[in-house]
Order: structure tokens, then C-alpha cells, then sequence
């Protein structure tokens, strides 16, 4: 049987409301004639880029919009009537992206009996499908916890529970995963799977994650409001210069498969590390005639020395409300040395105390003895001298209180998560200036100009196009690059970013990284990240430190760092995908010697092609 | 991670958190109206001896117990000088002007005192040994008759359990808010009050579109999950009464009973 059918199904925003205008262009559609079928128990990925009209889909599916024309049947029932939509909404959950904004409740088991409450089910019912719910997420002993303390990733879980507690036969996830972190997403993706193939439930999977597409039975890409490749994700997802063209990328096993072939060592394109990694092998055994790669630069940093952009660390604690029961040691004694001329990255899971840390760099947090009440007291005799605390941030002192801390903050910019959400002005030249006018005051109208001028264009917009337009009307990619500006309009010398591409899909995270490139390059000596994507930091990073329960364990290169994998196992993280394959290799006797980069490990894989895997 | 908490819940496993939410709101109601109807000391120190009794069986420490006094701390104060001095009575004991004080002032006032602080501390101990969830649920509970006359109970349990449960995510996001304007050099420590207003600004705006941006995906999210409003809808958690809540409700009722005799049987000092 269908589950749903979609039959040339034209959508335009404007004719529903006022909602348009932000992601559409004023005269299109946001679908503009769709023919879909997916099948009972079948698994449908749904890829595209933002505003390609995949999440307009979820939201027509179950009736939170109605179609301008076509035909929607959803298991038999006409979904443009409005009689059917109570029925329509039990047979098919939604998920949604924010995992904050779908809880109604303070604890997860009234939260999962909202909808079957809503349902009218009986009360000995709904305790069932709570236990029900809440095992088939793996989540049986979070029933009485507060939502607010769960990890992005459990939270969509409970999401996820709440929609299955209606025993839909649908289930619609829209970008469900695009707020997670790598490990997150993960766990919501295995359930996914297991409701899929175990509970036999429809899923109909919109995401932006070609890797997330891979597990799908069937994937089809959109692009402007319609459907334009469609078939078998193995098949689908190869086909690089149709994705590059819809704003897509390949997986990333398929990208290296590709890249090995184009580099003269033909490998069958595989899914995951393990097929890839005996691929590979199959492939090397074949002696392929395959040329020395060139030589390129490897990624060097270039360190300088003085204090201008240095990072110096030692015996960093801090107590969150130290005076009551509650408290909680963020960092108990952190040290480390951030080099100017460092690409830094900063690791670590939740709770491990790296915001903590990145927060005292600009002295948002402050040690005690920065404190202005603070008064230095008298040692006890014969008691421990405490080791002593040093905080030096690009030439300040941060554990004195007579630090010029505002001077510190524009010398050290802060970027924080989803930073579009801090615009506030009327204009994106105002919000950008805000920063400016604060610390320098008496600029000259011409002077602030020019610098905002130089900000925007750096992050990649065009200074007439937008210093007069309001920072809400963008889209999120160029909300995000307003608000960078906003804070390298200063010129830093420091450039501090928590998770710079978090909810970016595959393109915009390369697209920010290579900014942050470019901004290391030609405005701030230092550029740190936290992050909690490896690949992002093996990609990108010079350094990168490991926090771990409010210590730093490890300081050092990516390629010293992700060698060894078990040690990062028991710190609750994972390898960049590189490092997977480059371990299963070595499992096989074939060494390489790279830095994680994707280039490296191809230039790698190549050479030892090349010198027919003699140095093995 | 913060850990963020707000109201004054005190966790503790004891007979009195474990009590219904609302046998503690109507045991809370009888015991101010007990304290309302003592007018001599006696009354109140049956009230006291109640209350005493109460907070003993709550495990709540009497520190945490005191704070809650500490915010009304002042009214108290300006409460007992203005009694002290401006309360007629009749035998003078010391005079300044027009300012008497008066040995049924002096009375008075530490009457009126006691009964404030019996009334604060009462009403904290309910919030102290119970949620603001569950709070709201004994609230709900005890209005339902209400809907007979068509005033949307369910509507208003619906907002507080909402509220209740945003109140962390915005709090948190507040504080993001605020770090990343000042990390651009914004200053909400200094300046007269025009400056602050204005340095309100950066944070409030976006605290609002995010708020409607929330609410406006809360309301889909709802709208999927079958949220209609109407009256076939069930409830899973019904509150219980046990054995706990009927002891509650039979020693206030003894309260009220005893400070109504003590009302008719003893002189009033009012």
C-alpha cells in the first residue's frame, strides 16, 4: 500500500501567509509540481539544500500547510480535507530540527503522554506506550529526568518517543538531526533505523547529510521547490557533478573513493570505513600502475613569537555558584599554551569544562583573583599553598583585576553558537558597528565606515547590497556571516568560535571553515575552535587540545592526537573518518603516515600505490 | 554545564514532599485562614506549634527555611516601626512629640509580626517541598470544578506547564545573549538610567524573536501531535489521595477548629 502520494503538488507561501519572502524569492514556488510515492514500510531520504522545499514536504504531508494545487493522499486519506487531518496526524509523527521547541513538558514521561492524551487514550494505555516509546529509543531510565538536562541527541530521542507513543505508521523526520553534534546524531540515526526495519514504520528522512542518506532504501534530491534525481543512494549519491550542481556533496567515503580513483588507483565505491578500508586493500593488491603523486606542501603552521596572540594557561579552575549545595567544579586545575599563528581546536564532550575555558579567554568567566571585591588574604600557617593560577591572553594579565578587561575583549573577539541569533539592530551596518562604537569611542563616521566596509566584505557580502537591509530579512548563512563580522570588525587579535558551523549543512560548513581561513590569514594571528566534530578538526586545525573532566589530557597535532584511537575511546570521542581507515589498514600491514586530512590520506594512499606498497 | 535552577524547590524524600500537591495547597489555605482568625497569642501558638510540627516532618533544614524570611525581611521591619509608633493605646509608656508608644503598641506589633512570619514561612514551606510542576498540577486539580462555568482550566494548566518548562531554555539563552554582547563590548554594569535601558536592548530583541521562533515551532510540533484542545482528551497523571493527605487535611481541620474555640472561649488582644 501507499503510504503517501504527492501528485503534481504546487505550494507557494505567499498564498498561505506571510511566513515567504525570507528563504523564496518573491514570484516562486516552493514546490513547484511534485510527484512522490513512498511505499508502506519503505525508507525515503529527501536531500536538498536550504530552500530547496524538502522541509515545506513534512509540514504538507500531515496538513500543517495545504497545497495552492495537486493531490496529497496519505495512507488512502485526502490530506487536503480538513475532516482527515486528526487521523492523518495519529498515522504520521513529525519530527522536528530544534530539540527544544517540541517538549511540552518538564519530565519525559508526561511529555511522551502528550499525545496520546490528546487522543483521548485511556490512562492504563498510555503508561504502556510510554514503556513502549521509551524502549524502543533506549532511553527506559530517563522516564522521570528533566528534558533541560538531557544531551541534544537524547532529547530527540525523547522527541522521537513522543511521536511513536501515537503508533504512528509514519514517521517524518525534518532535519531532526541538523542541531546535533556527530555523536548525537548517530544515536538518533540508529534508532531510526531500528524503527524502520524492526517496527516496520515508513520513515520519510529529510536531512542534508548525504551520509545520513546512505542508510535510506531509496533517496531523492530536491532543488528548487522540485524532485531531480531520485533512485538507490548507493547510485544517487555517486553522481558528483548532478550534486554539485543542486548545492549537494558526496558522502565522505564516496568523495575518497572518487578521489582515489581520479588519482589513478581505481576503488569500488563503498559506504562505510570497513567496505572502503577492503577496498582499498583489494585495490592495492592489484599492483595498480598509479604515478607518484606531486608533492604539495604540507599544512605547516608558521608560530611567532611575543605575547601578541598567544594563549598562556596554567592550573585554570573554576566552581559555578561556589556557596551552594549545588555547584559543580567546571575545570580543576587546566593548563595549556595556544601559540599566535595557531589554528587551535578545542575538544571535548558536554560537561568537560571547554566553554568554561573558552569563556575566561575574553574574561566573560574571571578567575577569583580578577574579581574587583577581590582582596588577597593571608595564607594559613602550614596550610597546602594552592599551585598557582596563571591566565595570560595576548599580553594581559587575567588573574589581576587591574586589567583593562574591556581593552582584553576587543582584542579577543568571541563568536558563540548560532550567533545569528544575537543580531538585534535595524540594519546589518548598525549591528556590525555595535561592537566598534563600544570600544572605540570618538571614531569619525568615515572611520567606522570603512571598517565595517572591511568586515562584511571579508566574510563574503557585498557592503552596499547590505549595510541597509535588516539582518532579520537574510538567510541564515549570511545571518551567520553578519554576526562574525559583527565581531571581527574590531580587527581581534584572537578569534574565538564555539562550534562556527554547527546546523550548516556540508557546503555551508566548508564554506564558513574556508572563511575562518581566510580571516586567520589576513586579520587574527589565532583562530581557536571548540567543536565536537573530529573531521572538523582534523581537517582544519594546527593543534587542538582535549578537555576532559575540567582538564586538558592532551595538547598536540591532529596527526599525533587521532593515532590513538583508544585513548579517545575512553574519553567519550571519536576518530576523524580518516583515522578509521587509516587503522584498518594498518590492521592489514599497510602503513601510512598521514595528518587525517582527506588530501593527505589520499596523497598517502597514492604514493604507497605508487612505490607498489614496497615500504610496508 | 549550569546547573539552573529557579524557585526554591528543596529535593528530600520526605512525609511531607511526598504528600498530594493538593491536600499541601488546601492545608496551606486553612492554616492562613487559621492564622487570619487567631487574634491572641494562644491562636497563634497553636498556628506555630503546627507549623513547627509540619516543618519538622518536611526535612527541610531550618537555614533554607529562614531565607525565605530573609527577602520580607524589610516589610517586616517597616511594618513593626510603623506599628510601634502610630498604634493608639492607652497606657503610655514613653512619648516624643506627637509620637507615643503605648504597651498595647508594643503588644501589637510583635502580635502582628508573628503572624507575618508564620504566614511567610508557611506559604515558603509548600514551595520548598514541592515542585513547580507538580505545583501546577495540584493547582489544575483543585480548579477543574471550574470548568463547569466554562473557565478554560485545562487552557491555563497548559500555559504553566509550558512556561514552566521554557523558563530554563530562556534563561540559559538570556545568559548567551547577554556573554555575546558583552564579548562585543556592551556594558550593563555601568551608566545612569537611560543607559541601562538602552543596554537592555541588544539582549531583549533577539530574547524575543527567539521566543516567537519558539513558540511558533512549539505550536507546529503540538499541532502534529494530535493537540486540539478538546474534550476527548485523557489524562495520564491523576493525582491520588493517600493516607498522608487525608492525616493532612483531618490535623488542619483540628487547626481552624481549635483557633475558632480559642476565638470564642478566649479575649481577643485586638
Amino acid at each position: 500500500m501507499e503510504a503517501i502520494r504527492f501528485e503534481k503538488v504546487y505550494f507557494s507561501y505567499e498564498a498561505e501567509d506571510e511566513r515567504g519572502g525570507e528563504v523564496f524569492g518573491s514570484d516562486s514556488f516552493a514546490l513547484g509540481g511534485v510527484d512522490l510515492t513512498v511505499e508502506e514500510g519503505e525508507f525515503v531520504a529527501v536531500l536538498g539544500h536550504n530552500g530547496s522545499g524538502k522541509s515545506t514536504l513534512a509540514r504538507l504531508t500531515n496538513g500543517l500547510l495545504s497545497p495552492s494545487s495537486g493531490e496529497i493522499t496519505v495512507l488512502g486519506l485526502d490530506a487536503r480535507d480538513e475532516k482527515n487531518l486528526f487521523e492523518i496526524r495519529k498515522q504520521v509523527g513529525i519530527v522536528f530540527q530544534n530539540p527544544d521547541n517540541q517538549t511540552v513538558a518538564s519530565i519525559v514521561e508526561d511529555d511522551i503522554a502528550f499525545g496520546p492524551e490528546n487522543i483521548g487514550t485511556p490512562r492504563e494505555e498510555i503508561g504502556r506506550r510510554i514503556e513502549f516509546a521509551l524502549g524502543a529509543v533506549g532511553m527506559e531510565e530517563f522516564r522521570g529526568a528533566t528534558p533541560a538536562r538531557l544531551s541534544g541527541g537524547q532529547k530527540q530521542r525523547v522527541a522521537i518517543a513522543g511521536v511513536l507513543a501515537l503508533k504512528p505508521r509514519v514517521m517524518i523526520l525534518d532535519e531532526s538531526t541538523a542541531m546535533l553534534d556527530p555523536r548525537g546524531r548517530k544515536e538518533v540515526m540508529d534508532v531510526v533505523l531500528r524503527l524502520n526495519r524492526e517496527e516496520k514504520i515508513t520513515v520519510l528522512l529529510i536531512t542534508h547529510f548525504p551520509e545520513e542518506a546512505l542508510l535510506a532504501d531509496r533517496a531523492v534530491v530536491m532543488s528548487r521547490g522540485k524532485i531531480v534525481m531520485e533512485g538507490k543512494p548507493a547510485e544517487v549519491l555517486t553522481r558528483k557533478d548532478e550534486l554539485e550542481k543542486y548545492a549537494l556533496t558526496m558522502p565522505r567515503p564516496i568523495h575518497i573513493c572518487k578521489e582515489l580513483t581520479a588519482g589513478g588507483l581505481p576503488v569500488a565505491d563503498a559506504m562505510t570505513a570497513e567496505t572502503l578500508t577492503e577496498n582499498i586493500l583489494s585495490s592495492l593488491k592489484e599492483k595498480p600502475a598509479v604515478d607518484l603523486p606531486s608533492v604539495t606542501d604540507e599544512r605547516k603552521a608558521f608560530y611567532e613569537d611575543g605575547e601578541i596572540g598567544r594563549v598562556v594557561c596554567e592550573n585554570l579552575s573554576y566552581v559555578y555558584n561556589p556557596s551552594q549545595p549545588f555547584r559543580t567544579h567546571a575545570l580543576t586545575g587546566a593548563s595549556l599554551e595556544i601559540y599566535p599563528g595557531d589554528f587551535f581546536g578545542i575538544l571535548g564532550h558536554t560537561g568537560s569544562g571547554k566553554s568554561t575555558f573558552v569563556q575566561h579567554l575574553n574574561a566573560l568567566l574571571k578567575t577569583p583573583t580578577a574579581e574587583k571585591k577581590y582582596k588577597p588574604k593571608k595564607p594559613k600557617k602550614g596550610a597546602p599553598i594552592p599551585p598557582k593560577t596563571v591566565l595570560v591572553v595576548d599580553g594581559y594579565d587575567l588573574t589581576d583585576k587591574k586589567t583593562d578587561f574591556k581593552e582584553l575583549r576587543s582584542k579577543v573577539g568571541m563568536v558563540f553558537q548560532y550567533p545569528e541569533y544575537q543580531l538585534f539592530a535595524e540594519t546589518v551596518f548598525e549591528d556590525v558597528a555595535f561592537g566598534l562604537k563600544n570600544f572605540k569611542k570618538g571614531l569619525s563616521e568615515d572611520e567606522i565606515k570603512t571598517a565595517v566596509r572591511e568586515a562584511l566584505e571579508t566574510v563574503g557580502l557585498t557592503y552596499d547590497e547590505v549595510k541597509n537591509r535588516s539582518p532579520f530579512e537574510l538567510s541564515g548563512g549570511q545571518k551567520r556571516r553578519v554576526a562574525i563580522a559583527g565581531v571581527i570588525v574590531t580587527k581581534p587579535e584572537i578569534l574565538v568560535l564555539d562550534e562556527p558551523a554547527a546546523g550548516l549543512d556540508p557546503l555551508g560548513k566548508e564554506e564558513i571553515m574556508s572563511l575562518l581561513h581566510k580571516i586567520h590569514k589576513d586579520w587574527c594571528k589565532t583562530v581557536v575552535i571548540v567543536s565536537h566534530d573530529m573531521d572538523e578538526i582534523a581537517e582544519n586545525c594546527t593543534r587542538a587540545a582535549i578537555f576532559a573532566e575540567g582538564k586538558v589530557v592532551a595538547v598536540d597535532s591532529p596527526k599525533t592526537l587521532f593515532k590513538d584511537a583508544d585513548e579517545l575511546k575512553r574519553l567519550g570521542l571519536d576518530t576523524p573518518f580518516t583515522a578509521k581507515l587509516v587503522k584498518g589498514l594498518a590492521e592489514k600491514g599497510v602503513e601510512l603516515d598521514c595528518d587525517f586530512t582527506v588530501d593527505d590520506f589520499v596523497r598517502k594512499t597514492l604514493a604507497y600505490a605508487a612505490e607498489g606498497g614496497s615500504h610496508a | 554545564m549550569r546547573e539552573v535552577s529557579f524557585g526554591q524547590y528543596y529535593p528530600a524524600k520526605s512525609f511531607v514532599h511526598k504528600c498530594d500537591p493538593r491536600a499541601k495547597i488546601l492545608f496551606l489555605i486553612v492554616y492562613i485562614v487559621a492564622v487570619f482568625l487567631g487574634k491572641n497569642f494562644y491562636a497563634l501558638g497553636a498556628c506555630a506549634f503546627v507549623f513547627v510540627l509540619v516543618a519538622a516532618f518536611s526535612g527541610v533544614p531550618f537555614k533554607s527555611l529562614l531565607r525565605s524570611v530573609k527577602a520580607v525581611l524589610f516589610l517586616l521591619v517597616f511594618m513593626t516601626v510603623l506599628n510601634l509608633f502610630f498604634y493608639k493605646g492607652e497606657t503610655i509608656l514613653w512619648q516624643w512629640k506627637f509620637i507615643k508608644i503605648s504597651k498595647e503598641a508594643i503588644y501589637y506589633t510583635i502580635f502582628l509580626a508573628v503572624r507575618l512570619f508564620l504566614l511567610v514561612l508557611g506559604s515558603s514551606l509548600l514551595t520548598l517541598t514541592t515542585t513547580p510542576v507538580s505545583l501546577a498540577d495540584g493547582i489544575e486539580s483543585l480548579l477543574s470544578p471550574l470548568k463547569l462555568i466554562r473557565f478554560p482550566v485545562h487552557e491555563l494548566a497548559l500555559i504553566m506547564s509550558i512556561a514552566l518548562r521554557f523558563i530554563p531554555i530562556l534563561t540559559d539563552e538570556t545568559q548567551r545573549i547577554m556573554n555575546a554582547q558583552k564579548a562585543r563590548g556592551a556594558d550593563f554594569e555601568s551608566g545612569g538610567l537611560v543607559g541601562r535601558v538602552k543596554a537592555i536592548i541588544p539582549i531583549l530583541i533577539p530574547l524575543l524573536i527567539s521566543a516567537f521562533r519558539r513558540a511558533d515551532e512549539l505550536g507546529d510540533a503540538m499541532d502534529a501531535r494530535c493537540y486540539s484542545g478538546s474534550k476527548v482528551r485523557t489524562k495520564y497523571k491523576k493525582l491520588t489521595f493517600s493516607w498522608r493527605d487525608y492525616l493532612a487535611l483531618l490535623s488542619c481541620a483540628a487547626l481552624l477548629a481549635g483557633v475558632i474555640l480559642l476565638r470564642i472561649y478566649t479575649t481577643a488582644l485586638i
